[in-house]
């Protein structure tokens, strides 16, 4: 039962992606830069789709482009989140589990992460997440002390902070992507946006 | 800007945005909020009878974006203006939706289509409301019924060929996509998610078809970047399958080769003098570069 830490820049940009296309069921990759170990560390994620989820050939072409980018970059793909269209369901689908397999064939502590529209509100205490891991050859709810956001205040301020600037508009996902090539799915300029809002004194999230 | 500074040139300005998001369909909310609400509240006597079609308009973008305030007095004036109307009682139905009263709302739509039983607008506002509650099946079932009636109805077909594609069930959305490709062969977004279903079914003879919807895809747009990237991925796996002809292999690779050269030349256009997509453009480089090697 290893733990697992969920960094504000991955929780902001999975909360931005899901913001960006309520009607929408959206979802991505988690990653890492810590080495391997009991304890998974997901500092960073990428938005992959909003549409035709479950259809293979563009989840295909986007996990070999993040595995690249991953190689070239010292990140590894630790998990996958996914936020449903129908806010009242926030129970993993056929389509979530494979991807979510296929994820745990390359590394053994890969969490799933549903996101729970209905506690997506300003004001709300507890982070709008749901996390799974791989146990008895079963998906199963992870213990909730396991999960670790730090600062979870300061995340919270800095997404709405992200929203009343108007920086929410510059997320963009593979989708996205695939629409317009010049828009980078890394979404460098808004990590540099969001890292520019953590604060340095608390240190690397 | 109060209204007695506004130009009226700026006000046409304003109602051409709205109109042009109309026809298009855009579903860009917040922005005719935005407009909409301006427009309503400072010039309404200068939109003569286009008010009211703006009003529903923006009655419609108010809801999606949680303005019942806003949605509630747009209501009022629609009704006020046309107390009987099936369409303003559909737009009620449609706030009734809004805010989950599922069953309020199935209930004025019933009394509209005792009324008018050819009303499509309240048998689409019911079927999405099955969709709301993730009632995918009666949705689809619904639908189904619907098309035998109204087997003409484009919209339809695709909300159809959507759900079946929530569902997995690849072969029938298929057959949806299969009836717009046939009433819209220009298309290039519908041969596009046919190619994509084909290949999700996959198999040696889904895959051909899907490369050859592909390229049909990119024949009627060229810049259809998933038709390029699925004509490249389709062909690198007929390729690569031991169970095809020497020559086969070959046409594929050739057809490969070339995807792979577009693609290669978009982002190489795409990267000019923009620092940010290095990551997306190396990404790419070696994606072509690692699948060349398990093709040959």
């Amino acid at each position: 039962m290893g733990e697992v830490e969920l960094s504000c820049l991955a929780y902001a940009k999975m909360y931005l992606h899901a913001s960006q296309f309520p009607r929408c069921s959206v979802n991505g990759l988690l990653l890492s830069s810590s080495p391997a170990g009991a304890a998974v560390c997901i500092t960073d994620c990428v938005p992959l789709l909003h549409s035709h989820l479950s259809l293979a050939p563009i989840t295909q072409l986007a996990l070999t482009q993040v595995d690249a980018w991953c190689s070239q970059t010292q990140q590894r793909i630790v998990g996958y989140y996914q936020a449903n269209a129908c806010v009242s369901d926030s129970s993993p689908t056929p389509c979530a589990l494979k991807i979510a397999e296929k994820i745990f064939e390359q590394c053994n502590n890969a969490v799933l992460l549903m996101i729970d529209g209905e506690k997506m509100f300003p004001g709300c205490r507890v982070p709008p997440i749901v996390m799974y891991e791989r146990k008895d050859a079963r998906w199963t709810l992870k213990d909730k002390h396991t999960i670790m956001l730090r600062q979870w205040e300061e995340t919270c301020s800095i997404v709405n902070q992200l929203f009343s600037s108007g920086d929410q508009t510059l997320l963009v996902d593979f989708d996205s992507h695939l629409d317009d090539i010049t828009k980078d799915w890394t979404n460098q300029k808004l990590n540099a946006k969001i890292m520019e809002l953590i604060s340095p004194a608390n240190g690397n999230v | 800007i109060t209204s007695t500074n506004v130009s009226l040139s700026c006000i046409s300005e304003m109602r051409d945005k709205l109109r042009k998001w109309r026809e298009e369909n855009y579903r860009n909310s917040e922005q005719i909020v935005d407009v909409g609400e301006e427009l309503l509240n400072e010039h309404a006597s200068k939109l003569g009878d286009d008010i009211w079609i703006i009003y529903e308009q923006v009655m419609i973008a108010a809801l999606d974006c949680s303005r019942d305030d806003l949605a509630w007095s747009c209501l009022q004036e629609l009704k006020r203006q046309f107390p009987d109307s099936h369409r303003v009682k559909r737009l009620a139905g449609m706030r009734l939706e809004a805010l989950e009263r599922y069953e309020d709302a199935n209930k004025l739509y019933d009394s509209i289509l005792q009324d008018d039983p050819t009303n499509t607008a309240a048998r689409k506002r019911k079927i999405s409301i099955l969709r709301a509650q993730g009632k995918s099946s009666e949705a689809i079932r619904e639908l189904n019924e619907y098309l035998e009636q109204f087997v003409g109805d484009q919209e339809a077909w695709h909300e159809l060929s959507e759900l079946y594609i929530n569902e997995h069930d690849y072969a029938k959305a298929a057959f949806c996509l299969e009836e717009l490709m046939m009433t819209n062969p220009h298309n290039h977004l519908y041969c596009e998610q046919y190619a994509e279903v084909k290949y999700t079914q996959g198999g040696l003879e889904n895959l051909e078809l899907a490369r050859k919807y592909f390229a049909q895809a990119l024949k009627l747009n060229n810049r259809n970047m998933r038709a390029l990237f699925g004509l490249y991925m389709s062909a690198s796996h007929i390729a690569a399958s031991p169970k095809v002809s020497a020559k086969v292999k070959k046409d594929n690779m050739k057809y490969g080769a070339w995807a792979a050269s577009q693609i290669s030349r978009a982002y190489q256009m795409a990267g000019r003098g923009k620092k940010e997509n290095k990551c997306s453009v190396k990404a790419v480089e070696e994606m072509l570069e690692s699948m060349q090697i398990t093709m040959s």
